[in-house]
């Protein structure tokens, strides 16, 4: 390419262009030197030697790199190093080098899992890396959007199937919004319900009717909700979005569609693993 | 006057020899000083709101999207280039022994200059951008500077062209490739086609947008931020320190090396980036080559001042001129070092680039221009400094600011770098980022600490220059005779 | 003729030097700029890239307007650390429509060039809105004006478009006609949220690195 050739000249002109410098100067042009504003001349002094070389030296490093590395136009260096060829190269060897640390992650039970330290402790730094943004530092949920993980509810199920299936795919829920569908009249008497469900008097409630006819499908007779819809559970105190008069009927009025995302391929096996190992441990 | 000289007559009472036109300098001297403290303290402002993220108060223009451009095209374009202009035109009226070409284009330049980035600078917090670093501005502002620039170069050169000496003194070539060069580089980068007043699209897109952007981004700190800047260091460390300027040929060499390197070296910006291998790689060899004309003009200049070394016990503006040098052969030597491959991929990304940047920017164009200003206010105003004390306790506050603000920033953009890219003994990534970004709490606190310490200091020179100068108009100085055999014969 | 003798000439006439300093300082841009602005494989889209979407558009120039990228990259260089916190690095395919490009130069806050569903929706509204109810320790401003402003309000879009396809951008008559109606309705927050979750999404991260 052109570019060889024409930053080799320009090099080649500056190296001749620095190598004037050493040459004795003429004794009466130091005489009659021009002079700029009353005082300011240009000195003689000879270029030091030391810069020749120091310019010298990075002009001869530079040669050598364009040699071995790509950077003259189309002529890929004696290496031929490419940086997809390199962090391929590195990435195999980063996968072979921790192969068998995964894999005797992923061939342990979760209870040999929970019971090292070691390996508790890295899932816990995953966790904050991966999960934290959302669920807290803690696992201990987040702005009555983001669950807590640390108790016994789990929307999705808490087997470390159901956790690990939660974990790969996502989750989607789809609490639909109700406005519209039941009647205006009729919501208030649900939410009443909806809260006082535990109770041993609520079967008397008016709303109990609307229940059954709209929210049994998912929730269930007794509220005792479904892990396969990601249904929560009404029976108990635990309320992702709130379990205030105001919240519980925006719940039922607006309804509600958090959403899990999928990290099937964002981390690894035993990453999930890991995770799945940390998440459901005794605590 | 032409005709007096072709009759053979050196008669000097008769050929009326020019009055230097200083008051525009005086006046780019002003304003420079003006935005010095407004950009510098937005740029305190925005270090904080790294520590308490409420300052923005919920504003969208106190926001540190916006504000940061601000602290940038403040520092360069308000305060830099306005202290380009003023010693530009300053020193090449004095290097050409005319008086200044086309007087009232300069005031022009001046005012509109002032204009621009102050209504460009009201549009970044607008949030009018381009996005594209140290070019943030929007195609109406990318026009107006574009003249601007061009009439600069016309004042400039046009007062060059009627010199009365035949070589261009050493400080315009520099001068003159910071005009050449740049007017290149903004015209290609900004490119763009407008959609509405606020808005333009590029006329390049992805990894070559990002080439043609860091062969500008660099260049405007090679050519503007070095270039210019030696331009002053040719005219007023000689001039400061009574002596000539050491070698006359390293300074060609130094010249045209730097001008031909500096170019090349913008990819640097871009490893490991999805640009081609090739233009990495030349980025690399080109900035480790710059590394000899960078340190040629070090040496020109540390010679020069070799001998004088007296002068800066009592002399506070050669004190910054010589500090100013040392930090520039500090950064000249720290850039190269960056742009190695294997340095830079811990480098990148980081606050180690702050530091580099601005060791550049506080020590090396803060301080030289500082040590201008104490060169050149007393001398128009006939009178010495109001206080030399003064001006000591802010050359200590400025290299203290300097010194603290870098070596925060290498601690903090050190440990970011390395931090992120550790790994443990099962291949998994040991820290997450939040508790990176977190630890940087201490350094940015330093960092803070150090940008108002420096901010002082300018506020405190800025108090210094207006006692000396108030109420004065600059002193008339006429150019001086020169040596018939290198006289320009008209 | 010597250097010097070169040399006098050239510093003696103003003409001269500025025809040798344009000449000299023009020789890198050549031999670096041009040819990468004729490398085609610079221009070809990789995977799945296609042009931003109107929503999409719309949300960048919100991120460019707020200045993110003035703390975020979008650039995950080919390192092993790198592609592990943040997936497959970025290939120059992936950025053909990206005017102008937004790699940034440092990172304050985490790289986002494989943003796109990393988070709900949900998260990422809150978090603009709000960072620290979220990530406590974040330093990140909060762009709270962001949910009341309307998003067909982002300059308007066709004309946008049309300026686009005219760099080259292969929008179809019909999307162009179609965009205020995809705006409509929508806050500035919702479409720099449909930025974010289609970043990087170009590339499948089973081909990682």
């Amino acid at each position: 390419m052109v570019l060889t050739l024409v930053s080799a000249a320009v090099v080649g002109w500056l190296i001749w262009s620095v190598y004037f410098s050493p040459t004795p100067h003429e004794p009466e042009e130091e005489l009659n030197e021009p002079v700029w504003d009353g005082d300011m001349r240009e000195g003689n002094a000879p270029a030091p030697m030391w810069w020749f070389w120091l310019i010298l030296g990075a002009t001869v490093f530079s040669v050598g790199y364009l040699m071995l590395y790509p950077g003259l136009g189309s002529f890929s260096g004696m290496l031929n190093w490419s940086q997809d060829a390199r962090v391929s190269n590195a990435y195999e060897h980063y996968q072979n080098q921790f192969q068998p640390v995964r894999e005797e992650i992923l061939a342990a039970s979760l209870e040999e899992l929970q019971s090292s330290s070691e390996r508790m402790n890295t899932a816990s730094r995953l966790f904050a890396r991966e999960c934290a943004a959302c669920h807290g530092r803690d696992a201990g949920g987040q702005l009555s959007m983001f669950p807590d993980l640390t108790d016994q509810e789990w929307q999705w199920g808490a087997t470390a199937e159901q956790v690990e299936q939660t974990l790969r795919s996502g989750r989607r829920a789809s609490m639909p919004a109700w406005s519209g569908v039941i009647e205006e009249s009729q919501i208030e008497p649900l939410v009443d319900y909806v809260i006082a469900m535990d109770d041993s008097d609520a079967e008397q409630m008016p709303g109990r009717a609307v229940y059954m006819t709209y929210c049994v499908a998912c929730h269930g007779a007794e509220g005792e909700g479904n892990a396969m819809f990601g249904a929560p559970s009404l029976q108990d105190d635990d309320w992702l979005y709130g379990g205030d008069r105001a919240s519980v009927l925006t719940s039922i009025a607006a309804g509600r569609a958090g959403v899990m995302p999928a990290f099937d391929d964002r981390l690894n096996d035993a990453q999930i693993r890991l995770l799945v190992a940390w998440l459901t441990r005794e605590q | 006057m032409s005709a007096v000289l072709e009759q053979g007559v050196i008669d000097r009472s008769v050929a009326v020899p020019d009055t230097y036109y200083d008051k525009v300098v005086l006046r780019l001297v002003q304003f420079s000083i003006v935005w010095a403290i407004v950009a510098m303290g937005a740029g305190v402002y925005i270090s904080a709101e790294l520590l308490w993220p409420w300052l923005d108060f919920g504003q969208p223009w106190l926001s540190f999207g916006r504000l940061r451009p601000l602290h940038t095209n403040g520092v360069i374009f308000g305060f830099g280039v306005s202290a380009l202009m003023a010693t530009a035109f300053y020193s090449v009226q004095r290097t050409s022994h005319v008086s200044l070409f086309a007087p009232r284009l300069a005031w022009i330049v001046c005012y509109g200059w002032q204009l621009t980035v102050l209504l460009g600078g009201l549009s970044l917090l607008g949030g009018w951008t381009s996005s594209k670093e140290y070019a943030e501005l929007e195609w109406p502002f990318d026009i107006a500077i574009a003249l601007l620039w061009v009439s600069f170069g016309i004042v400039f050169f046009g007062t060059l062209a009627r010199r009365r000496i035949r070589p261009i003194y050493i400080s315009n070539w520099f001068y003159g490739g910071l005009i050449i060069v740049i007017a290149m580089l903004h015209i290609v980068n900004n490119l763009a086609l407008p959609v509405t007043l606020d808005k333009s699209y590029s006329l390049y897109a992805g990894a070559q947008d990002a080439v043609v952007q860091w062969w500008y981004g660099h260049n405007a700190v090679g050519f503007l931020l070095t270039g210019g800047f030696l331009g002053m260091v040719y005219y007023f460390l000689p001039k400061q320190a009574g002596r000539p300027i050491w070698s006359y040929r390293l300074s060609i060499v130094a010249f045209w090396a730097f001008v031909y390197t500096y170019i090349w070296a913008g990819p640097h910006h871009l490893h490991y980036s999805a640009i081609p291998e090739w233009v990495q790689s030349l980025g690399m060899v080109m900035s480790i080559i710059l590394l000899a004309p960078s340190w040629a003009t070090l040496i020109n200049g540390i010679m020069t001042v070799s001998g004088a070394w007296q002068k800066l016990r009592t002399d506070p503006a050669l004190k910054f001129i010589v500090l100013a040098l040392a930090f520039y052969g500090l950064a000249t030597f720290e850039g190269p070092m960056m742009a190695i491959r294997s340095v830079n991929v811990v480098s990148h990304f980081t606050d180690w680039t702050i530091g580099h940047v601005h060791s550049g920017a506080l020590g090396w164009n803060a301080m030289i221009t500082y040590g201008t200003f104490y060169f050149l206010l007393p001398r128009m105003a006939g009178r010495a400094l109001y206080s030399t004390s003064l001006a000591n306790l802010h050359f200590w506050l400025a290299l203290a600011g300097t010194m603290l603000y870098i070596m925060s920033m290498w601690a903090a953009g050190v440990s970011q770098g390395l931090l992120w890219l550790n790994l443990d003994e099962t291949g998994e990534l040991r820290f997450n980022f939040t508790d990176i970004m977190a630890g940087m709490a201490p350094y940015y606190g330093l960092r803070l600490l150090a940008g108002l310490i420096f901010l002082l200091g300018t506020c405190l020179m800025a108090w210094n220059l207006f006692m000396t100068i108030r109420g004065r108009d600059p002193v008339e100085v006429t150019a001086p005779d020169v040596d018939p055999l290198y006289e320009v014969k008209r | 003729m010597t250097g010097m003798s070169l040399h006098k000439k050239l510093e003696e006439n103003t003409g001269l030097l500025i025809f040798g300093i344009l000449v000299v300082s023009a020789i890198g841009g050549l031999v670096q700029i041009l040819p990468v602005l004729n490398q085609e494989s610079l221009e070809t889209p990789t995977g799945s890239t296609e042009p931003y979407s109107a929503v999409a558009l719309t949300g960048r120039d919100i991120y460019i307007r707020e200045g993110c990228s003035v703390c975020h990259t979008q650039q995950v260089r080919p390192l092993i650390a790198e592609v592990e916190r943040y997936g497959p690095y970025s290939r120059s395919g992936e950025f053909v429509y990206d005017r102008p490009f937004l790699w940034g130069s440092k990172r304050t806050g985490p790289d986002l060039h494989r943003l796109a569903g990393k988070y709900s929706d949900d998260w990422h509204r809150v978090h603009l809105l709000d960072p620290r109810s979220v990530i406590p320790e974040s330093v990140m401003p909060a762009y709270p004006w962001l949910e009341d402003a309307p998003a067909s309000e982002v300059g308007d879009i066709q004309k946008k478009m049309q300026v686009l396809q005219r760099l080259g951008h292969p929008y179809t008559q019909d999307q162009i006609e179609a965009a205020p109606q995809q705006l409509e309705g929508l806050t500035e927050l919702d479409a720099l949220v449909a930025y974010l979750q289609q970043l990087g999404s170009a590339v499948s991260r089973e081909e990682a690195p």
